[in-house]
């Protein structure tokens, strides 16, 4: 059985957001290259966070810091009062919290859909199969394909393919979800069906980040926009504010090319 | 040199794979079916000169005193020849051998793959030392330092060892590159739903792993059978070794080579083809 | 695969090392304490090189010569390999069926057969039948001197040239198959657009071959001949089998007469690894200087 007899896990107002993600001085390099150039962020809980820019930014990069896929050098990330170090435990402990969609999808292609989704909670839950497959066939009607449960993911279509990667996240009941362009990889048919599954995730109040190209749906998800450029936080306001009136130079020349194609 | 099977390829149409469009049927000389003829007649051909030169030789064919280099039936008793002995030996060599290559290869590709620098250095000394040096001289240091060194006095297991690090230098390179070939969006989604190294080896990464390296492994089967022939050099009985002496008692060279040659034919064929198999099912798979 | 950037030695390094150090310790053990085993290396300085009191000068001796055979019979082999292997490769290619199948049957029968066993039947049938043939024996022996010195420099021996022969054709036979293979690829690996380019502009087939295909499939195609090479330095030690005087063939007999089967094997072994190791090497360096300027 589920654990609330909802959707998608509810949120606070907009309130009383505690800071569930801080991220202080951070800095990356890859080499020589700067990657990441003292970041410094806070995102509340239930908060939708729409990071954007050229690519080479570091958006990517950021967002793949918060659950350790990449590895910061200097600074501080802490997720859900856990501080985030070398620490193998305390990553276990952040990556249970946070769910991630690729812009690959990263299906696994030998496990059908339904197999994709409960693998997580069953393996590394120790979820009965049970109340796992109750748990994956829900949340696959919730990104509106449960009929695909026995098909394996080479039989889908990349929009489908991207609906499951975003089921089986949620499969692990994460507080936060990243989205690391996942819209960038499909045929521009497609790209609707997953905006829309994702829109209804913010509706119901789970804290997202999203790296993303796609401009309409941040001006109607989120709550803050976020510029990347150069490694570094460029700026960062308001959707209203940031659309309507970019303070930076380098942001109004990124917007004016991004909404005019 | 554990190659995939070839398949005879080529582009017939020469329109770079399309579905071929009707078309009138080519002129008698250029159909296929006349290719086939030609290559048959062709064979023909060096099988008549072959037999030409055989004729010619001043060599007294005896083939028929080969039989009992199969078997005899003594008071009633089937005891078989030296070269099913030798058969027998060989097939022993291959099989033992490539339970010990798997797990060489195993534990090499793990320790290149870990994050431990000694394991990786200890990997590297060994793959240089096989892939610079002749089977030959390791098949010779094996038997002539080793063995006296480690207390062994067994030939047969000496070469079966020595065959093994050889072989496992290839299988090593096949298990790593199959678990390389995985892409790492896998491990990062194996990660992100939660899974620790183990589990993402065990349910996301071999499963896919596996399956790649099934036929260049089942290759790694046809080399130990073409290599335990270099184990006659050391006195190990195997089918070489018996097809010499059998030749130094009856002189009958050419009988036997013919003989023995189309044994391990036999053998490898028959895998070859089960590797080209065993390849289209997976790909079809996909 | 995740891992984090820093290496430290973890318990896998404690388990390698101690196994590293327990290995070496109990060989050092059993070759003092068991087999009471005197190492001597001085008589393998003297296989090298040796002082020659005729000529006053140092010669080299078996071991040397024996790498020399190693070297040329390779350098042989690759030449007559490399001639056969392209057009085996070429013909594996056609669009005829016919070239493609005798190309098929051919590797496919040389990468199933044992190299053993057809070294011997091929040494036995070759100079039992053909060299006498060829006459070769009675020609070397009514040669002028410039021609019995251009002979021994190219072939080695004379006495011997007709083993020579026979197993460097056993081994040419065998490694063109592998560089058929070699070629099928390269060949392979020139995208459809250039045959198709080159129709659209007028070519004929063979000129598309000879002025578009090749040189680009000859670009892919040269490094892993350049490994086949080294692969066959390491072959060529079979034609020990059949009493060739090459490297491993004297060590062998070096190693009886001296009864140090200890050191000879393992310093012939050092020698084909400083051998391969160093063309490894340098043919690594030269591809990435090649490929810099062809990028």
């Amino acid at each position: 059985m589920t654990e609330h007899g909802q959707d998608f896990p509810h949120a606070s107002s907009p309130q009383d957001r505690a800071a569930i993600i801080r991220i202080e001085a951070v800095n990356k390099w890859y080499g020589d290259f700067h990657v990441l150039k003292g970041i410094d962020l806070t995102v509340g809980a239930g908060e939708r966070l729409v990071i954007c820019g050229p690519s080479g930014s570091g958006k990517s990069t950021l967002i793949r810091c918060i659950n350790r896929l990449e590895s910061h050098e200097e600074g501080l990330i802490e997720v859900d009062g856990i501080e985030l170090t070398d620490d193998n435990k305390r990553i276990a402990e952040i990556r249970s919290e946070v769910g991630m969609v690729f812009q690959q999808f990263n299906l696994f292609p030998h496990l059908t859909v339904l197999e994709n989704c409960t693998l997580g909670p069953v393996r590394a839950r120790g979820m009965a199969k049970t109340d796992a497959t109750a748990l994956a066939m829900e949340l696959l009607e919730k990104v509106r394909i449960p009929e695909q449960a026995q098909k394996y993911p080479s039989q889908l279509s990349g929009g489908q393919q991207q609906r499951v990667a975003i089921a089986r996240s949620l499969c692990m009941r994460p507080k936060i979800m990243l989205f690391d362009e996942p819209t960038s990889a499909l045929d521009p048919e497609m790209i609707n069906e997953v905006l829309d599954v994702m829109t209804e995730l913010a509706e119901s109040g789970m804290t997202m980040l999203c790296v993303t190209h796609e401009m309409g749906f941040a001006r109607r998800v989120a709550d803050t926009m976020v510029f990347m450029d150069h490694g570094e936080i460029v700026e960062m306001a308001k959707p209203e504010t940031f659309f309507s009136n970019p303070k930076s130079d380098r942001c109004k020349d990124f917007l004016q090319k991004i909404l005019h194609h | 040199m554990s190659d995939s099977t070839t398949s005879i390829g080529g582009d017939p149409e020469g329109n770079g794979g399309k579905p071929p469009t009707s078309r009138p049927a080519p002129v008698w000389w250029k159909s296929t079916w006349f290719d086939i003829v030609q290559f048959v007649v062709l064979g023909g051909l060096l099988i008549w000169l072959t037999g030409r030169g055989m004729a010619a030789m001043d060599y007294r064919w005896q083939w028929y005193r080969l039989p009992r280099a199969f078997y005899r039936v003594i008071d009633g008793e089937l005891i078989w020849g030296p070269l099913i002995d030798g058969l027998l030996v060989t097939l022993e060599i291959a099989a033992w051998g490539m339970v010990l290559t798997l797990v060489i290869g195993l534990v090499t590709a793990v320790l290149r793959l870990s994050d431990s620098i000694a394991g990786r250095i200890l990997a590297k000394v060994y793959l240089e030392s096989i892939r610079n040096t002749p089977l030959l001289v390791q098949v010779s240091i094996f038997y002539f330092v080793l063995q006296p060194i480690l207390g062994i006095n067994n030939p047969l297991w000496t070469g079966i060892l020595c065959l093994a690090f050889f072989e496992g230098s290839f299988a090593s390179e096949i298990i790593r590159a199959g678990i390389n070939s995985v892409s790492r969006g896998q491990w990062e989604a194996a990660a992100t739903v939660g899974l620790n190294r183990i589990q993402s080896y065990r349910y996301v990464i071999l499963p896919q792993a596996v399956p790649l390296m099934l036929p260049p492994l089942t290759g790694i089967l046809v080399n130990l059978i073409k290599h335990s022939a270099i184990l006659s050099f050391v006195a190990v009985f195997e089918l070489t070794t018996e097809a010499r002496n059998l030749i130094a008692d009856t002189f009958l060279s050419f009988e036997v080579w013919f003989v023995v040659g189309g044994m391990y034919l036999v053998l490898t064929v028959s895998l070859s083809s089960l590797v080209a198999l065993l390849e289209r099912r997976i790909r079809a798979r996909g | 695969m995740l891992r984090t950037k820093k290496l430290r030695l973890g318990i896998l390094d404690a388990i390698v090392l101690a196994f590293a150090v327990g290995a070496v310790a109990y060989v050092a053990y059993r070759v003092d304490s068991v087999l009471v085993y005197k190492w001597d290396w001085s008589a393998i300085p003297g296989y090298l090189f040796r002082w020659d009191e005729d000529l006053g000068t140092w010669v080299p001796n078996l071991l040397i010569k024996g790498l020399v055979t190693t070297i040329r019979i390779s350098i042989w082999a690759l030449i007559i390999a490399s001639i056969m292997g392209t057009i085996l490769g070429v013909m594996r290619t056609s669009q005829r069926l016919l070239p493609r199948l005798i190309g098929w049957a051919y590797v496919e029968f040389i990468r199933n057969i044992p190299p053993v066993p057809f070294l011997f039947l091929f040494y036995f049938f070759i100079s039992s039948q053909i060299i006498p043939l060829l006459n070769i024996g009675a020609a070397l022996d009514n040669a002028s001197p410039t021609v019995l010195a251009i002979v021994e420099l190219l072939f080695g021996p004379a006495r011997l040239v007709e083993n020579f022969l026979s197993g460097l054709i056993s081994l040419s036979m065998m490694s063109a198959a592998y560089i058929a293979e070699i070629v099928r690829a390269g060949i392979l690996a020139v995208p459809r657009g250039q045959y198709e380019a080159g129709y659209s502009v007028g070519l004929s087939k063979f000129t598309i071959m000879r002025y578009i295909v090749l040189p680009q499939a000859i670009q892919r195609v040269v490094p892993p001949i350049a490994g086949q090479f080294i692969t066959l330095i390491k072959d060529s030690s079979l034609v020990a089998l059949i009493s060739i005087q090459e490297l491993s063939f004297l060590a062998m007999e070096i190693a009886i007469s001296e009864q140090r089967f200890f050191e000879v094997w393992l310093f012939t072994g050092l020698m084909y690894f400083t051998v391969c190791y160093a063309c490894a090497w340098s043919f690594g360096r030269l591809e990435k200087r090649m490929g810099r300027h062809l990028r």
